[in-house]
């Protein structure tokens, strides 16, 4: 993203960052780009939907919906209306392993962004109100996107209870709604002292801003958040998967079959999860990809087949814990599970034995990394510049504590080499490593 | 850092400082001597550019007879040319760094790419070569249609989509904006030659827009251009039919019964102007505060004060032809009714009472501060200029956007929401099962019954 006009793609990127760390523990990054006057902030808290409390499943989510319902100082609507008035746009998001709001604005209207993820962060004031109509609009969210979609949840929801033991990865992310009615305003008071200290958090400025005044706005509005304790270390770990893990689900709406299968990947960082990241690409990576290529262009047994680390809800960069490399498919009723699944795993079984040739993991590397730019500028439709850079941002400090990976993390990719490719496939592309979900259309009765 | 903190009162909200002026970049607009239009502009943010190739026929050519036949064509044409089968186009493309996705709306056929700026030679030479020497083969056709099938069978089981069906059947009827998806039956009836003929007669360069935007110099990149497309033989092509609309009096209710359904689908709206209409911005302005930003009455409305949807929005939606304004909003089922009362409240209030300063002067902040960040990205800033250029909007359009919104006034307001929210004459669409909503929507009009199939039940 730097500003000079040149071509080299192999250029070494050179994004500007600086960091601290507050004394209250809120860690900072500063990332200036002064082409356009636009600026795009976030603060990201080390808080996913893992580690929500038992009893209370889908409550992070509930609980990112409540941090836009009133803080000390902005009470209800004044924080949407706040942002949407100065010409900008705002969300959150919950993730596996953290929780973020964001915002982008015309850069004039900066320091009252600062302002107000300062307000939430020191304090919510929210009522009984405002929680009953939040879990009904999340109850809405989740039949708009989940309960009356065809392949709602498919495989996101559906994957974690089949294919983890240990709730914290296998419950359901969105919530039972019984779990949902069941959350108190006690809850979400509790849940914001646990996990929303400055300590556990990492505020992020990006675009038109000077390092310097950047860090000066931060001293005004987040310095004097008092400090709080650090939640406890949860555990979230998985028991060693010895055998195939594979259950049913029904289809209520759709009418193809569908089968998602999940293979546990490497930890973020070692030398594993480079090279998964190459097969990946390799295996998905849309219509070249060899998964696409036999089983929808060549042998035509599915109609789609798409797949990634964490695929659909995530990427290769923002887990900090379990996860898996999925392959979703579609396929024609006129084949079975059993020949769809065999015919999948003779794509994984030639990457095993034949692994893959330099000619092949070249142009991957051209367009990961073309891939990689992409997401940088933007990542996140057309009103969240640099989107994908403050996430990356996020991840690197909040899971790896060196923002500074954001420049120099692709080459740790483009030196992966084809034989690292062939053994972490031989490695990870198990049976016994997997699980499969199959989603399977209901019958249809006279209606 | 300095430790200290410099006190502050936290209660007060900072005021915005001065904005910083957007500064344009700049833009080289040309038209080779075969009639292609080219606009290049220049953004440095990454090492990449990013590029659309229109062709202004879209699906609203062959409505009446073949729906859905250009997004095929576009589909099609990727999978084969005269020098490339498909596998080498697409490991052409990764080996570029490159994406690239073809299909059709209702008004254009377009080729979307972007890849490293390194290969831009190449890549452009894919696109002129996918869109001059395609072959159409004959496999591929039949396997994109089987997946086109299957995927119109999901469509209806998909709310969304069997609301839009019906909403854009019942204000558009015959013409060719009425029908928004092949039936499986006029899919199946497709022939390759059909596609063949499309390509040839509407993939011409008189009838063609190239929008580039991304890390080049405009004028190197413009000599490209004109040697990889300045060959193409000219050509220009009819316009798109324009049959007479639909006479549509009173309020009207279509109910799509989707069995099992466990939330409902509501779809409300009338035919509204397009782009081109001096009364655009005016529109685009009370949408916003009608319902188009979540700062919106109707989203604190249904949304935060009363909870029955998560993302209620409202739109002004322009075709090339004609446009229309719509309210949606998934809600659960025992509000169908409640949801409608609010809808039509919302509208009155827009159509009876002129806006407060205040809320007059959020909406044009928002509407100017969003239209900057649209900029801000390759793919944005080529998303405004193919909008602003593929309509032949004024050629200072986008520069002025946001000076002719600052000046709108609440009287602007009020005459765009009497116009153009027909809240006498809105159609409504209710998708969901029919036994939980069919009481509650009958009462906001007659009401016609369809099952997912687009039968009339």
């Amino acid at each position: 993203m730097g500003s000079e006009s040149t071509g080299d793609f192999l250029r070494q990127l050179n994004i500007p960052i600086q960091t601290t760390t507050l004394p209250n523990g809120l860690r900072v990054v500063v990332s200036p780009d002064r082409a356009a006057p636009v600026a795009t902030v976030g603060v990201y808290y080390n808080i996913g939907f893992r580690i929500e409390p038992h009893g209370r499943s889908g409550f992070a989510h509930l609980f990112e919906h409540m941090m836009f319902q009133g803080s000390a100082n902005a009470g209800k609507m004044v924080h949407i209306k706040l942002i949407n008035s100065s010409g900008g746009m705002l969300n959150g998001s919950t993730h596996y392993d953290v929780t973020n709001y964001y915002e982008s604005v015309p850069s004039n209207a900066l320091e009252r962004v600062l302002w107000l993820e300062a307000d939430r962060m020191r304090a919510l004031k929210v009522d009984d109100d405002n929680l009953r109509n939040q879990r009904d609009v999340v109850k809405e969210e989740v039949r708009v996107n989940v309960l009356n979609q065809p392949y709602g949840g498919f495989p996101w929801l559906d994957m974690p209870p089949i294919a983890y033991r240990n709730w914290a990865n296998a419950h359901n992310f969105y919530g039972d709604f019984d779990d949902l009615d069941a959350a108190t305003l006690e809850d979400v008071q509790k849940f914001f002292k646990t996990y929303y200290a400055p300590s556990n958090a990492v505020l992020l400025i990006l675009g038109d801003i000077e390092m310097e005044e950047g860090f000066k706005l931060v001293e005004r509005y987040f310095a004097s958040i008092p400090s709080g304790p650090q939640p406890e270390p949860a555990n979230i770990d998985e028991p060693p998967q010895l055998e195939e893990r594979r259950g049913v689900v029904e289809e209520k709406f759709g009418t193809l079959p569908g089968i998602a299968i999940g293979y546990q990947a490497p930890r973020r960082l070692t030398p594993e999860w480079y090279a998964a990241a190459m097969l990946d690409q390799a295996l998905h990576g849309g219509r070249v990809g060899r998964v696409y290529r036999r089983l929808v262009l060549e042998q035509q047994i599915a109609v789609d087949a798409e797949g990634g680390i964490q695929y659909p809800v995530g990427d290769l960069f923002d887990y900090n814990g379990p996860t898996l490399m999925v392959t979703r498919l579609l396929h024609k009723p006129e084949y079975s599970a059993d020949q769809t699944i065999a015919a999948y795993d003779e794509v994984l079984e030639e990457m095993k034995q034949q692994g893959m040739t330099a000619e092949e993991l070249d142009p991957i590397k051209v367009k990961f990394r073309s891939n990689y730019f992409s997401m940088l500028e933007g990542g996140h439709g057309a009103h969240i510049p640099r989107y994908g850079l403050m996430h990356l941002l996020a991840c690197f400090t909040l899971f790896d504590s060196d923002p500074h990976l954001v420049n120099t993390i692709l080459g740790g990719f483009m030196e992966v080499t084809p034989e690292a490719v062939q053994s972490v496939a031989r490695k990870l592309l198990t049976r016994s490593n997997r699980s499969i979900v199959i989603r399977q259309p209901a019958k249809k009765g006279a209606v | 850092m300095a430790s200290t903190p410099r006190s502050e009162n936290q209660s007060a909200i900072p005021a915005l400082s001065p904005a910083r002026p957007v500064i344009w970049p700049p833009r080289a607009r040309t038209t080779l001597s075969n009639g292609i239009e080219v606009v290049l502009v220049e953004s440095h943010t990454i090492p990449k550019f990013t590029g659309q190739l229109f062709f202004r026929s879209g699906n609203a050519v062959t409505a009446a007879t073949a729906p859905g036949l250009a997004d095929m064509t576009a589909t099609v044409a990727r999978t084969g040319t005269t020098a490339r089968t498909s596998r080498q186009i697409e490991e052409d493309l990764r080996r570029m760094g490159a994406d690239l996705s073809s299909g059709a709306g209702a008004d254009n056929s377009v080729v979307s790419f972007d890849g490293l700026v390194d290969f831009s030679n190449e890549l452009l030479r894919l696109v002129a070569e996918l869109t001059q020497q395609a072959i159409f083969p004959a496999a591929e056709f039949e396997r994109e249609r089987r997946q086109l099938l299957e995927g119109l069978k999901i469509q209806r089981t998909t709310p969304g989509f069997l609301a839009s069906e019906r909403f854009r059947r019942v204000l558009f009827g015959a013409h060719p904006y009425g029908t928004i998806s092949p039936t499986e039956a006029q899919a199946e009836s497709y022939r390759l030659e059909q596609f063949k003929d499309f390509y040839a007669r509407y993939y011409r360069p008189g009838n063609a827009l190239l929008v580039m935007v991304g890390d080049f110099a405009p004028q190197a990149m413009h000599e490209q251009v004109e040697k990889i497309f300045g060959a193409w033989a000219s050509g220009s092509v009819a316009e798109a039919p324009n049959p007479p609309l639909p006479d549509l009096h009173g309020r009207r209710v279509y109910l799509v019964h989707l069995p099992g359904a466990v939330q409902a689908q509501v779809l409300v709206g009338n035919r509204a102007i397009t782009r081109k209409h001096p009364d655009w911005l005016r529109l685009t302005l009370a949408n916003s505060i009608y319902g188009g930003a979540f700062n919106s009455r109707l989203v604190m409305n249904i949304r935060e004060e009363k909870g029955y949807t998560y993302s209620p929005r409202s739109g002004a939606h322009p075709l090339r032809q004609h446009g229309y304004f719509s309210i949606g909003a998934a809600v659960r089922n025992d509000v169908v009714a409640a949801t409608l009362t609010e809808i039509f409240k919302e509208i009155e209030g827009m159509r009876s009472t002129p806006v407060g300063e205040d809320e007059l002067a959020d909406a044009r902040n928002y509407l100017t501060g969003i239209f900057s960040l649209g900029l801000a990205t390759q793919d944005g800033l080529a998303g405004q200029l193919a909008t602003a250029t593929l309509e032949r909007l004024p050629e200072d359009y986008l520069e002025t956007y946001r000076e002719r919104i600052l000046k709108l006034t609440a009287g602007d307001v009020l005459d765009a929401a009497q116009k153009y929210f027909d809240s006498a004459n809105a159609q409504i669409v209710v998708v969901g099962d029919r036994a939980q909503i069919e009481s509650q929507a009958a009462t906001f009009g007659e009401m016609e019954v369809y099952d997912a199939q687009g039968n009339r039940i």
